[in-house]
């Protein structure tokens, strides 16, 4: 039973990344746009350009090229970038801890802001509060994550400068980082400036991704604890002596977070997409950025590279929730 | 003040009123009292403000609703009259509830273990070794077969009609001395419904708990209580003996009740609702007092 979910769930993974794999080689040869036009300087012969098309098996057809391209990805080798002439799985998995570290910590400030907005709205049910929660939620929610980083940008970067608006630490700081999650490897050696460094540089970023999903959590869990707190066992924890608030942190809150989890789930996948723009706007060394220089300048191979990253990162994220949803619920995890 | 002391009743209300925020009346003028150790059956159809009473006498009356008039008397002491801390203290202290529907009266996350062990220790502050002791007691009492092994179940793996005597095991396992039952068998097979009744009459019994009993079966009223509150459109129609009541029945609607219950009188007699025109007029009634009671008001 287990292990044919397993099986099935290790298919439509293949499946999906198969899918993306075609999907994304396609596109990028079809759009417009010749990347070895961009890579030579103006006034390169033909036969130069040939030469490179060449080189870079451009002038193959394109099935071709997909077979030629698949089979070294089986092997680990994810192709060389054309404009950083360095191998693409280097380039990516350098850059992958930064949005990482960037996303994760948008997801923190996403749950804590939007979980203790859902529980104070449900603690102040029907009341004044309540619907200026839900108002200021409801505007929250309706200014995208890359508007909220120009606001920031604004704000504490302009009118109030408190915070760098651009990069991913002050380059003051003199620390040799043997991995690139800095505030994981800051923590981890006991360098509290370089977390804090990080932390700042990724505060802005990180707030212009979290505010619309804190909004939607803040939305959906309310509900959700709200309608726990119709139910019976919640009743029977009042008439016990407890108060409403330790009503709701304790019995409520994680039967209205299970149906919640699903959302987040998705969100984070989507939140994880903001990050092209996001770290784009603040000059951030993620992926994201990366992946924008890399459509700028036609670079297939790293292109494709980036966003097969993005995908495998789905999958597991989604992977992640349903595990975690039958492991929180028993009915599930007996069933 | 020496009233108090003669004798202390085990819950009175006093003319209580509870109306929605723009002044419509849900309770209008309620009054009952509650030996210890008695059954007093809350009848009634439905939307009569049953358990309104119930969650009133619980200090669980929605922040929406507003008590604007009356008083809650628990053991002597005035519920109403309470900070919410001190409110929630006493109810804990002395009373119990057996809920309507045991489908949702057990957290689905948690064990069944800590939910009957965990108040007792917060309520009743008894070690945790004493508190399972007791549980498992009441589990046993209540006929639960393998009660250590129901305590390490989650509610889904479990009975409607389980479920429902975990409760009512709950619900006296701390010993209350008053016990508010929510139509505790409305929920359940016929056939369990009898077993359940059995149940909670006998441990009542046993523990000499006063219970103030909802329902809008007349069969159920027959079977359970000593007093009857007969209530319609948030307002007392009768109140007297369970026997009285049966035997002869001061109020034509009291009447129409138990003419409307098949198992409670003679069986060959044909089952008869309460005729429509009954319940128009008793309306019309409530109407008619209303609006006198407005006119007072101002
Ligand atoms: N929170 C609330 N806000 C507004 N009206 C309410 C609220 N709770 C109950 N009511 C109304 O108060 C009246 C009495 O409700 P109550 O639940 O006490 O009825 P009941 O006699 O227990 O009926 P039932 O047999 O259906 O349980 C109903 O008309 C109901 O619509
Ligand atoms: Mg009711």
């Amino acid at each position: 039973m287990l292990l044919r979910t397993v099986l099935i769930r290790l298919l439509t993974t293949a499946i999906t990344l198969f899918g993306v794999a075609v999907v994304v080689f396609t596109l990028v040869r079809v759009a417009p746009g010749n990347p070895i036009a961009m890579m030579l300087p103006p006034g390169a012969t033909e036969q130069d350009i040939a030469n490179l098309t060449a080189l870079y098996g451009f002038d193959k057809s394109l099935p071709h090229q997909f077979v030629i391209w698949l089979s070294g990805v089986v092997q680990g080798d994810f192709g060389t970038s054309i404009t950083l002439r360095r191998p693409v799985s280097e380039l990516v998995l350098s850059r992958l801890p930064a949005t990482l570290e960037l996303s994760v910590m948008a997801l923190f400030i996403a749950v804590a802001l939007g979980g203790f907005v859902a529980v104070l709205g449900a603690r102040r049910r029907n009341s004044a509060t309540e619907v200026g929660l839900d108002l200021s939620s409801g505007a929250v929610l309706s200014i995208p994550d890359f508007l909220w980083g120009l606001i920031f940008v604004l704000l504490f970067g302009v009118l109030w400068p408190v915070l760098s608006i651009s990069g991913r630490i002050d380059p003051r700081i003199e620390f040799d980082f043997t991995t690139n999650y800095y505030v994981l490897e800051g923590l981890l050696r006991g360098r509290f400036d370089v977390v804090g460094s990080t932390l700042g540089h990724m505060l802005m970023p990180a707030m212009s991704l979290a505010l619309p999903l804190a909004a939607m959590i803040a939305q959906l869990l309310k509900q959700n604890l709200k309608e726990e707190l119709l139910k019976d066992y919640t009743t029977l924890t009042r008439v016990r002596g407890f108060t409403e608030t330790a009503v709701i942190l304790r019995e409520a809150l994680r039967n209205a977070a299970l149906p919640t989890l699903a959302l987040v789930g998705v969100q984070f996948t989507f939140l994880i997409g903001g990050t092209v723009i996001v770290e784009r706007l603040f000059a951030y060394e993620g992926l994201g950025n990366m992946a924008i220089d890399a459509v700028i300048n036609r670079d297939l191979p790293l292109i494709q590279g980036i966003v097969m990253l993005f995908a495998a990162l789905f999958i597991v994220i989604n992977l992640a929730v349903d595990l975690s949803y039958t492991l929180l619920n028993p009915r599930l995890r007996h069933g | 003040m020496s009233q108090q002391t003669q004798h202390r009743h085990a819950l009175e209300i006093i003319n209580l009123s509870i109306a929605l925020p723009n002044g419509v009346r849900l309770l209008r003028d309620v009054s009952l009292k509650l030996e210890p150790g008695e059954v007093r059956a809350l009848v009634g159809e439905s939307g009569a403000g049953k358990s309104m009473i119930g969650k009133t006498v619980l200090g669980i009356l929605p922040d929406t609703l507003k008590i604007t008039q009356g008083e809650i008397i628990l053991e002597g002491q005035h519920l109403n009259m309470m900070t919410p801390w001190t409110r929630r203290k006493t109810v804990a202290e002395i009373t119990a509830l057996i809920p309507q529907d045991p489908l949702t009266a057990l957290n689905p996350l948690r064990k069944i273990g800590p939910q009957i062990v965990d108040p007792l220790i917060r309520i009743r502050g008894w070690e945790k070794d004493r508190a399972r002791a007791r549980a498992l007691e009441l589990l046993e009492r209540v006929h639960i077969r393998a009660p250590e092994r129901v305590m390490q179940s989650y509610p889904h793996e479990l009975s409607g009609g389980m479920r429902q005597r975990i409760l009512i095991a709950a619900a006296f396992a701390p010993s209350p001395r008053l016990i508010v039952a929510d139509e505790p068998t409305t929920a359940l097979d016929v056939t369990v419904q009898k077993e359940i009744l059995k149940l909670i009459r006998e441990l009542q019994k046993e523990t000499g708990t006063a219970v103030l009993f909802v329902t809008h079966d007349m069969g159920v009223v027959a079977k359970i209580s000593q007093q009857v509150t007969v209530l319609f459109a948030g307002k007392v129609m009768e109140d007297a003996p369970t026997r009285e009541v049966f035997t002869n029945p001061a109020h034509p609607y009291t009447r129409a009740l138990i003419a409307a219950t098949p198992s409670s009188a003679d069986l060959d007699r044909p089952f008869s609702p309460v005729p429509t025109e009954l319940i128009a007029e008793l309306h019309a009634q409530v109407a008619r007092d209303d609006a006198l009671w407005q006119g007072k008001k101002r």
